[in-house]
């Protein structure tokens, strides 16, 4: 029988050296972003009943997810996504507290890709949710929170502004079956302009077809608002038309002039966000390295209805991309190596705890000979060593 | 800035995008005379084209690492999902189509059928819609022998004029969909270098037109 006992599991891998330090450097700049913000940590279980992840809006196909029972034969997943646990621990353990709550989270997602296509299924992802607050303030708040924590880990970004309503009110008021309407979200989405004017020529002409034909052109800069101020006329889009331009106008105040692009044909996202959503670009990489939004009906299906937004960010992709970049970030090799002779182990280790709690790099020698020690520090490049016997002596090696 | 790259599908496809980037009035003989060399300058370095086979045109444009791609409709089908797909370039036209024995009525009975295809996912999603179970025999080279040779009752399979089938016994069941050439995009790539994308799908656009 085959063993597969010297391999990881296709779509993850292990994480070495400076990949570790890369990743733990990220996550503690973004950490302290959110928490100086005022967000607080949760954790999650990795694993959650499916229920969870089941409700009609959480976007997340059951065939993405890893399955598993409990010992009840209960139907379990490894959390696919971080957003909805936090909703449900919102709506459970923090219902009693005073609003908004404000929470940032950095754990791992699971989410079973297909095969062979160099995907992860596992990746960690740190974010925040900004729960039980609404309006113009809330969302600045997030936006400019999910600005900073970009802009401290890749310089060179791009951020983008959409809104999930321009579909959703389109698409309702023509009257048209639940299949036709995904498949129009479809074409949307993949900006197939050929499939959408066939699939939209056959509902005739309103003005809700030619905002829906010209949605997945609306992307770019400004001149966006200005286009899509003559196809949204009725109260509920030119509303959400000028609630975002507002938002737009808020963040040129950052200096973000080049950096900040806007996109009414987003609809591809989780389908629980209802209202702005946003994303952010690197050019070394080709997906979203942040997807965010305001989701203000999720929390109702764990029977705690409060409006809600927050965003994630791929750390695992921002971590190819810094060590893409040709910085140097190479594991430094200790300070000093600490001989001990025999009869002189605890010496050894008492002298080096000396230097540990300086700050300073210590690694002990596991040889017998002095001389193994030296050789072991030249491999390694540690530069001192600490022979440890009666007396203490210091030998440099450069 | 680095020029844009787009993956062509080798063969006619690569033919006729270069007909058509010349028609455009961009010098394209690095990739007439390509040689063996993969990736190729076009015009004076306006952009890079690469030479890949249809399924991998999707996955470098989907990884990012081409901004653009020339794919067809059938491949799309096949592999699917995560990029833009702006323009329906309209040449590498056909159809898919289920085929089967002539004379012989595929829907009638009710014993599930077995269907011999290169195109699995397309014949999964078409059957599914139908709501009929059917099992799927995955075929890599001619497909029409499948049936022939009593291992499946019929064929999903693309169908330009029919002759093969034809030849071989077999005719048109029913169409499932036309299938041309589209010019796909990279999601970010279409939000970060959207000028020089649109310049240019514009471009190609117009002369796709003006035959």
């Amino acid at each position: 029988m085959k063993k597969y006992n010297k391999i990881t599991p296709e779509g993850t891998k292990d994480l070495l050296f400076e990949e570790c330090l890369v990743h733990r450097h990220i996550e503690k700049t973004l950490s302290s972003v959110f928490s100086l913000h005022g967000f607080n940590e949760v954790i999650t279980p990795g694993i959650e009943y499916y229920d969870v992840f089941n409700s009609d809006c959480s976007g997340i196909s059951q065939e993405v997810m890893y399955k598993m029972t409990d010992n009840h034969g209960r139907l379990m997943v490894m959390r696919p996504d971080s957003t909805m646990p936090i909703a449900r621990l919102t709506a459970t353990r923090l219902h009693g507290l005073p609003k908004p709550i404000r929470l940032y989270y950095t754990q791992p997602i699971y989410r079973n890709n297909p095969s062979l296509t160099g995907r992860s299924d596992e990746t960690i992802q740190t974010g925040i949710e900004l729960l039980g607050a609404q309006g113009i303030k809330a969302d600045l708040e997030v936006l400019v929170t999910a600005i900073e924590a970009i802009s401290k880990c890749v310089p060179n970004f791009r951020f983008e502004l959409g809104h999930a309503g321009f579909f959703r009110v389109l698409s309702q008021q023509l009257s048209i079956s639940d299949s036709l309407r995904e498949d129009i979200r479809c074409a949307i989405e993949s900006k197939n302009y050929t499939l959408l004017n066939s699939l939209l020529d056959t509902l005739g002409d309103s003005k809700e077809v030619t905002a829906l034909k010209t949605l997945p052109k609306l992307f770019g800069g400004e001149e966006v608002f200005n286009k899509a101020a003559k196809y949204f006329t009725d109260e509920k889009t030119s509303d959400m038309l000028e609630y975002l331009h507002k938002l737009y106008k808020s963040l040129m105040q950052l200096g973000l002039e080049d950096k900040i692009i806007v996109d009414l044909g987003l609809v591809q996202r989780n389908d629980y966000y209802t209202n702005i959503v946003f994303s952010a670009y690197a050019e070394e990489c080709g997906d979203a390295i942040l997807l965010g939004g305001r989701y203000d009906n999720l929390l109702e299906s764990f029977d705690s209805p409060m409006p809600a937004i927050g965003f994630a960010i791929n750390v695992d992709a921002i971590v190819k991309i810094l060590l893409s970049q040709n910085r140097d970030y190479s594991v430094k090799p200790a300070d000093i190596l600490v001989h001990g002779e025999t009869g002189f182990e605890i010496k050894a280790l008492n002298y080096s705890s000396n230097f540990i709690n300086q700050g300073i790099k210590c690694e002990m020698s596991v040889f017998e000979t002095k001389e193994q020690a030296v050789d072991y520090a030249k491999i390694r490049g540690i530069k001192q060593i600490a022979v440890v016997g009666n007396n203490i002596k210091k030998i440099n090696l450069e | 800035m680095k020029p844009l790259r787009i993956a062509l599908t080798k063969g006619r496809l690569e033919k006729d995008t270069v007909s058509l980037f010349e028609k455009m009035g961009f010098d394209c003989s690095a990739v007439k005379n390509k040689g063996r060399k993969l990736i190729l300058p076009i015009g004076e370095n306006q952009f890079e084209v690469i030479l890949a086979k249809a399924a991998d045109v999707i996955t470098y444009v989907e990884h990012g690492v081409c901004d653009l791609g020339v794919v067809g409709k059938d491949t799309i089908m096949e592999h699917g999902s995560n990029f833009y797909e702006v323009l329906n370039l309209g040449f590498g036209k056909c159809k898919f189509a289920l085929a089967g024995p002539k004379g012989k009525d595929f829907f009638n009975g009710y014993s599930a059928k077995t269907i011999a295809t290169k195109y699995p996912n397309v014949t999964r999603n078409y059957f599914e819609s139908k709501a009929m179970d059917v099992r799927v025999i995955k075929i890599e080279g001619s497909v029409e022998l499948a049936p022939l040779l009593g291992l499946s009752d019929g064929i999903v399979d693309i169908v330009e004029t029919g002759t093969t089938l034809k030849e071989n016994g077999l005719e048109v069941i029913e169409y499932l969909c036309d299938i041309s050439a589209r010019l796909i995009v990279n999601s970010v790539s279409l939000k970060l270098k959207k000028n020089e994308i649109e310049n240019l799908v514009e471009l190609m656009e117009k002369a796709k037109e003006d035959k």
